[in-house]
């Protein structure tokens, strides 16, 4: 079921209704209601996959009963920790890499000289949010092992907390010690957090609908005719996906945790406008934090982090981009995406100037940012821009012929939309977009954070509005992250 | 709880009710005058209507109607009279010209160009060839005195049937509450035409919009096929040999306008093997360096009509040598 749908639209009033009013007096049933709204949330797509769900739940949830009773038993707790793992890496390695590791051997073994053809790749679906949900149950199982958890001893709650459907599906990618304990806890209805829900729903539709789902044609346009645009034209493409991508992923964030406040649970923030970052050590700080962290807390530290030689560190850092850019897809181009991340970031951390901006934004304590800050920003914007032309592009020689494109037609041309509509919109919506972030740069779970009741009802409106002013028929109306 | 609830549905009708005054301020919404069958059967829009039409949901297109006496959308008043050449300019959506301002309708486009010469616009939304048969035929008095028929042919949907039957339905739909309450809340209208309600409609017309599944797996393989094209070829040529019969076709002062590209080679070999002129304006088209038609639907934009009204002038002009 998407977001953006009528499905859901009766959905969520239904499953409220239910959940605040009829299942309220106990926690079990109330649990019990989060688990089949998400199968069927879930199952809107394709019932069938519900399978591997509930089969990721039940054995992560006996997997981390035997961790924890083998805590003393170091050999045999790792041996569990595996079985996760490996279950869930394998359901990973079927359905999204299984025909890209095959065509790439294929390819290999051809280089080499040798002529085989692939009978071994499948027709495979990819199930959506298969990335999401089994990094979810990892996560569990890793907590456990390494004492940071206890494994739960209700499966209900176990089941609710991998299936929570507000974030099934893009995440943010939870931790057992934020999302389970909610789920464990009796939810209390605050009229505050349900408000604050709603406002962050609007923001979130507002970010897809206006932003990413009109911003589409002109990218897909851009993408598809590369070899026949000019340098300006391209550079315009891959600047609107960077606007494009981050109003589609951060828009369903906003919405995924505008939905679980609904419910009284708080889901962590997945996005602290990356569009501000001053460089590339900051950007990951803001950009898909919870995969950033997964990542961080479940391979880099354990690898030694950067507590090891500068060489290790500088490897620990290598093999978390890439594994990263992997993560995104099963194409060569992420994987590539992944390599551009980690040469930007070494030279930050070599610097030192890792952690620096981490507990501040831009124009911490002033209206407007210093010049340094704002070429700090249009620097990192331009290296982040960059690296999504290999994001965007559907394969390595496209990505090359893209840029290629750009060094031998360097000249400027107006861009007429492919519909015909006035290009102006597009440029006003996307600088006002960028100006409305920077005001509300200091909280991203707050986006009409105003005093006034009358300007805070007025920009309601005014989001509202915009929707109605973009809102296109003919959009694609999935999320660009659902591939994943 | 209550706080919760009451407060939303406050907020929500606030802002629906600013964004009512919104689209009604600036006129984002569309006006579709209302329609009536007439006593002699002609589907028309009730006269003396002045109001806006609307394309796009940023106003991207953006005009003035006007329905005179007779019921049409026209810069004048149509009084045909034996002193006078007119010319009758008959259709549907794309001659009514609802994309356009009226005061520079193609048939105003015809004047301006052609001297002494008054262009008469029938165009309705929804015409097809049966309904401008019978237009003809019903005002055969007011036709008798005009010296020149153009009837605007879209082969691929005009020629569905054989006879003329006023469509009651539709009028009868579009006076129902629905359709009221539609045209009165204008930020409804304006939903309904940028197709975000469409979900809605689908879901209202039995539950559709949750299982469009089974859409892909409808083809017809027969469709395409030379022996289907020939089935409906002959059809609507029957169809049209039917109406030209039923309701007369003075074949020295009427004409078709049509576009070749969209027009079966049967049905053009059909017409010049039986003295029916027809004007074909796919050439100027096909060789226009500028969009013909509009971003948001099919309809000719203010180039395209230009174009049109350059080809009738034309025509005009060597009918009237």
């Amino acid at each position: 079921m998407l977001f953006n749908s009528l499905d859901f639209l009766i959905f969520l009033p239904v499953v409220f209704i239910l959940y605040w009013f009829v299942f309220k007096k106990s926690l079990k049933i109330q649990n019990l209601l989060v688990i089949v709204a998400s199968y069927v949330f879930y199952g809107w797509w394709d019932w069938r996959f519900l399978v591997l769900i509930f089969f990721s739940t039940v054995l992560d949830f006996f997997v981390g009963q035997q961790i924890f009773k083998n805590q003393d038993n170091k050999q045999k707790a790792r041996y569990w920790l595996w079985v996760s793992v490996g279950f869930n890496l394998g359901l990973l390695g079927f359905f999204k890499y299984f025909n890209f590791f095959v065509d790439s051997f294929i390819e290999s073994v051809n280089a080499l000289g040798y002529n085989i053809k692939s009978v071994w790749t499948l027709r495979i679906i990819l199930p959506v949010g298969i990335s999401f949900y089994t990094f979810q149950t990892m996560s569990y199982s890793f907590d456990i092992y390494y004492k940071k958890l206890k494994p739960t001893k209700n499966f209900i709650s176990f089941a609710a907390f991998v299936a929570f459907f507000p974030q099934l599906v893009a995440g943010p990618i939870e931790r057992a010690s934020n999302l389970l304990d909610q789920i464990n806890t009796r939810r209390i209805f605050r009229y505050e957090q349900a408000t604050s829900g709603l406002k962050l729903i609007l923001w979130g539709f507002f970010k897809k609908l206006v932003i990413a789902d009109s911003l589409a044609p002109i990218v897909d346009d851009i993408f598809t005719n590369y070899a026949d645009y000019p340098a300006s034209t391209l550079i315009l493409g891959v600047s609107l996906f960077s606007f494009q991508v981050y109003g589609d992923f951060s828009g369903y964030t906003d919405i995924a945790i505008g939905t679980a406040k609904l419910f009284g649970v708080e889901l962590m923030s997945n996005f602290k406008f990356p569009n501000f970052s001053r460089n590339i050590a900051e950007y990951w700080q803001r950009w898909h934090i919870s995969l950033s962290t997964w990542f961080r807390h479940y391979l880099y530290i354990p690898m030694g982090g950067s507590r090891v030689s500068k060489l290790k560190s500088l490897r620990n850092i290598a093999v978390i981009f890439l594994v990263s850019g992997l993560w995104h897809g099963a194409n060569w181009t992420f994987v590539f995406w992944g390599a551009i991340h980690a040469l930007l970031y070494i030279p930050v951390f070599l610097m030192g100037r890792n952690r620096v901006y981490a507990n501040n934004v831009i124009a911490e304590k002033t209206w407007f940012p210093s010049i340094t800050e704002i070429l700090q920003v249009l620097l990192t914007f331009f290296l982040v821009t960059f690296s999504r032309i290999f994001f965007r592009s559907p394969s390595l020689s496209s990505s090359f012929d893209f840029i290629k494109q750009i060094g031998n037609n360097f000249s400027y041309e107006p861009y007429m939309h492919p519909m015909g509509y006035r290009m102006f919109d597009f440029y006003l919506l996307v600088a006002l977009f960028t100006v409305y972030e920077y005001l509300i740069r200091k909280d991203e779970r707050n986006p009409f954070k105003f005093g006034s009741p009358l300007v805070r009802f007025l920009l309601y409106t005014l989001v509202i509005l915009s929707i109605l002013l973009f809102y296109d028929d003919g959009v694609n109306r999935s999320f660009i992250y659902f591939q994943f | 709880m209550r706080k919760f609830i009451l407060k939303s549905v406050l907020y929500i009708l606030l802002i629906l009710l600013l964004l009512e005054v919104i689209v009604r301020v600036f006129h984002l919404y569309t006006e579709d005058p209302p329609r009536f069958i007439d006593k002699y059967g002609v589907e028309k829009r009730i006269p003396d209507h002045d109001g806006y039409a609307v394309t796009g949901n940023r106003n991207q297109n953006f005009s003035k109607f006007h329905i005179n006496k007779a019921g049409f959308n026209s810069f004048r008043e149509f009084n045909p009279s034996a002193d006078k050449f007119e010319m009758a300019l008959i259709g549907d959506s794309f001659i009514e010209g609802f994309h356009q301002d009226f005061s520079n309708s193609i048939g105003k486009q015809i004047e301006n160009k052609v001297k002494d010469v008054e262009v008469y616009e029938y165009g309705y939304a929804g015409y097809d060839f049966a309904n401008q048969m019978h237009l003809v035929y019903a005002y055969h008095k007011d036709f008798q005195l005009i010296d020149k028929i153009v009837l605007y042919l879209n082969y691929e949907n005009d020629l569905g049937r054989a006879e003329y039957e006023p469509n009651k339905g539709r009028i009868k739909m579009l006076s129902s509450t629905v359709f009221k309450i539609r045209d009165n809340i204008k930020l409804l209208a304006y939903g309904s035409k940028i197709g975000i309600v469409e979900p809605l409609k689908k879901l209202a017309q039995g539950g559709i919009a949750f299982n469009e599944t089974d859409k892909a797996y409808k083809t017809n393989e027969l469709k395409d096929s030379e022996a289907e094209k020939l089935k409906i070829d002959k059809q609507r040529i029957a169809n049209f040999k039917n109406l030209i019969e039923l309701y007369g076709f003075d074949k020295s002062k009427t004409s078709l306008l049509l576009d070749s590209r969209k027009t079966s080679d049967r049905f053009l070999d059909f017409c010049r093997n039986n003295g029916i002129k027809y004007i074909d304006f796919a050439p100027k088209f096909e060789n226009s360096k500028k969009p013909t038609t509009l971003i948001y639907d099919h309809h000719w934009n203010a180039y395209g009509r230009s174009l049109i009204a350059k080809e009738l002038a034309d025509y005009l002009k060597e009918q009237k040598k």
